[in-house]
């Protein structure tokens, strides 16, 4: 028996691993996807963006989706039939790997929305049981051993920080954010470079960033991406065993016993551990823990609340575009434009929170990025004309000229609160089954009329930097579209068992040695990507484990 | 040796394997997927040849790669017998051996209806995954896409093709 189980090797696995593997513990990490190193990432844009490596195809595994609609029902889609997919990462380090590494702190208020902000109708918003001072020295933890990026400035929402600044100097960037930077002076906006969980120099072990001009939705070949996977698990002697798929979870009354997986070539085992660390991304972590029902825990393990599967939340907002282009500009602004490979690293937070008709409003952040650089895509955004007829030929052969080689498009990305509902929610499919002959997870989706009305908010503001930018072409969309990497919830953690998932440490109030350390133990999301703060959390929680298998057992 | 022979076959078996075409309720002819393909990614963008590229050969990879699904295969291999048979009903000519101006009206045609304009979309984006991917598929030919972009492909580049 090892000491440590941990079903998943993402962000949330993988601090806990790290920590506990080099206390000296033994650790075992169970991973469906493969193993992989620097030399093995590569910028094949056909495999890694157009054929998903990296994800199982949908027709082996896939999820059911149930829209929420006005009038009460749920349009159903199948994953596989839709192409909509929910799968972010396949592989050790989990998608972390993949991320484009935005790194925000939640900010104090986000710890305590239901206080400060109050009740909001059809919305269960609560309190974390957690307070930001409880988090801050692990945010500082991930800063350190991950390695972040940036400079810190000040600006109204800027949280309290136990170091003056990041461990790194920022990564450079393009000359079009000296454009950017006197815009925000003019419109009085607070220019707030993007702090990034990428090395800008050799450190830690590990390469600084090479500018290769893919980041995010690609591995990182020179190791200055701080995945889970470069930045702790190439770092300590825990034992994974890839292309295993966890399907149960065994237990008697106040125990897991033994985590059976498949392999690839469908083979059965199983393993027996002192503590379980669950940690597969929030929609799989549920479904696992209601394929696991027993005759304890009847509804799925864990689950004696009624509350496993609840309140999934996501990252609300949405996104918006302009366009520089090369008529608009001088001879110089063209060639600053154009320069690629360096980032552009610009946030807004100067909404964290706002008043709008008197009344108070959890707001959130956006940041600036330059459309990805992915050059099939962008060819392909020109085969229609501007009244959705398809173009070929000569024409496309123009547009697609002059659009890639005499322009540039500055994106930007709103994140504020998904308000947790009863309408969104996972549960598992009584018929639809994966390849391995369990039950597919159902994602029950429904988007609170405020998180529209916030992302709309937000998006103006954006928006008219993109104008004083004198950008063309902007446009902005806020839906309740649900972002598949930006996913929270399920085993929302909370003091009252009858009420929560999970306790203060992430345990589970049902079972003595079960942790969940991916997002889902998160009630409320904050108005930032999660990844900082399922790293910040789970070097936590490592912290408590290591206490108790130091103490107890 | 014999595997990779085996292979071989087996890529040559689904792009050249014939496609009856119907006229109607009676048989009209037979076509094979890779020469319709050639003709009509020429047909949509004839630049790619301008460049010295090749998109067609690129479909046998498209064939065999296992993150391609199989309704997206067949999608492709019907969209090759429906494009002829709309060329047949106009004209009672098979696609491959209209003119270049019949052509075109065919695709004119077909790109007002559903299944068309998922064909013609679907067969452009495989043409620029040939045209626009790494050189190691074998359309960027010589990097000819990107540097017709003054596009820098990442680095680093793929060591062998995804399939």
């Amino acid at each position: 028996m090892v000491d440590v189980c941990i079903i998943g090797s993402g962000a949330g696995g993988s601090p806990i691993a790290y920590e506990l593997a080099n206390a000296g513990f033994s650790v075992v990490v169970l991973e469906k996807g493969k193993d992989y190193t620097e030399s093995d990432f590569n910028k094949d844009e056909i495999a890694v963006c157009r054929r998903d490596m990296f994800t199982p195809p949908l027709w082996e595994q896939k999820h059911i989706i149930k829209e929420y609609n006005d009038d009460g029902t749920f349009t159903r889609y199948d994953g596989e039939e839709s192409g909509w997919n929910f799968w972010n990462g396949s592989m050790v380090g989990g998608s972390s790997n993949l991320m484009s590494g935005y790194f925000h702190r939640m900010k104090p208020n986000d710890f305590r929305l239901k206080s400060v902000y109050g009740e909001i109708k059809g919305a269960n918003v609560v309190d974390w049981p957690l307070n930001y001072e409880e988090l801050e020295p692990y945010y500082a933890k991930v800063e350190q051993v991950v390695g972040v990026s940036g400079k810190v400035v000040k600006h109204k929402f800027q949280e309290p920080r136990s170091t003056a600044n990041f461990p790194y100097p920022p990564l450079q960037t393009n000359g079009a954010t000296k454009w950017y930077d006197k815009a925000c002076e003019t419109l009085g906006y607070d220019v707030m470079p993007t702090p990034r969980a990428i090395l800008s120099e050799n450190a830690l072990h590990r390469k600084g960033c090479f500018y290769s001009n893919f980041c995010g939705s690609y591995g990182c070949a020179s190791g200055a991406k701080g995945s889970g996977r470069a930045a702790l698990l190439q770092k300590c002697q825990a034992k994974i065993i890839t292309d295993v798929f966890v399907y149960k979870l065994e237990s008697d009354d106040k125990r897991v016993t033994q985590a059976y997986y498949y392999t690839t070539d469908g083979i059965r085992d199983s393993i027996r551990a002192k503590i379980f660390v669950l940690s597969a991304q929030a929609i799989e972590s549920s479904r696992l823990l209601l394929n696991s029902k027993n005759r304890y825990f009847p509804n799925g393990l864990a689950n004696s609340s009624g509350e496993l599967g609840k309140n999934l939340i996501f990252s609300a907002g949405g996104s918006g575009r302009g366009r520089f282009v090369f008529e608009k500009l001088t001879k110089t602004q063209q060639k600053e434009l154009m320069q690629v490979g360096v980032f552009f690293n610009r946030s807004l937070q100067d909404w964290y929170e706002f008043t709008q008709d008197a009344k108070k409003y959890k707001g959130g952040t956006i940041d600036f990025l330059f459309e990805h650089q992915n050059i099939i895509p962008r060819a392909m955004q020109e085969v229609y004309d501007s009244d959705g007829n398809l173009l070929w030929g000569e024409a496309l052969a123009k547009n697609i000229y002059k659009r890639i080689t005499t322009s540039r498009v500055l994106t930007f990305e709103v994140f504020n609160d998904w308000l947790p509902t009863d309408r969104c929610f996972v549960s598992v499919d009584e018929k639809v089954k994966d390849k391995y002959g369990v039950p597919v997870g159902v994602i029950n989706l429904y988007g609170h009329p405020q998180d529209l009305k916030v992302g709309e908010y937000l998006a103006k503001k954006a928006v008219k930097l993109l104008e004083e930018l004198g950008c063309e072409e902007i446009e902005s969309s806020i839906s309740s579209s649900p972002p598949p990497n930006l996913v929270a919830g399920g085993c929302r953690f909370g003091t009252d068992a009858k009420t929560s998932v999970l306790d203060k440490n992430c345990k589970a109030h049902d079972l003595e040695n079960l942790y969940v350390a991916d997002a889902s133990f998160m009630p409320t999301g904050g108005s930032v990507p999660y990844t900082w703060t399922i790293y910040a959390n789970s070097f936590r929680v490592a912290d408590v484990i290591k206490e108790r298998l130091q103490t107890f057992i | 040796m014999e595997k990779f022979s085996r292979r071989k076959f087996l890529l040559a078996g689904f792009l050249s394997s014939a496609v009856f075409l119907m006229d109607g309720c009676s048989l009209f002819g037979v076509t094979t997927p890779i020469d319709t393909i050639a003709i009509l990614q020429h047909d949509l963008f004839p630049q790619a040849s301008e460049l010295g590229i090749v998109t067609a050969p690129y479909m046998h990879i498209i064939f065999h790669q296992s993150h391609i699904s199989k309704s997206d295969k067949v999608f492709i291999k019907n969209g090759v017998k429906w494009l002829n048979e709309e060329a047949i009903k106009t004209y009672k000519i098979t696609y491959t051996k209209l003119s270049f101006e019949k052509r075109q009206k065919i695709l004119q045609t077909i790109a007002k209806t559903q299944w068309g304009e998922n064909f013609l979309y679907d067969i452009m984006g495989y043409m620029f995954e040939a045209m626009l991917g790494d050189p190691i598929y074998g359309g960027n030919n010589n990097e000819a896409g990107w540097k017709w972009l003054a596009f820098h492909g990442g680095r680093p580049r793929p060591k062998e093709a995804f399939l």
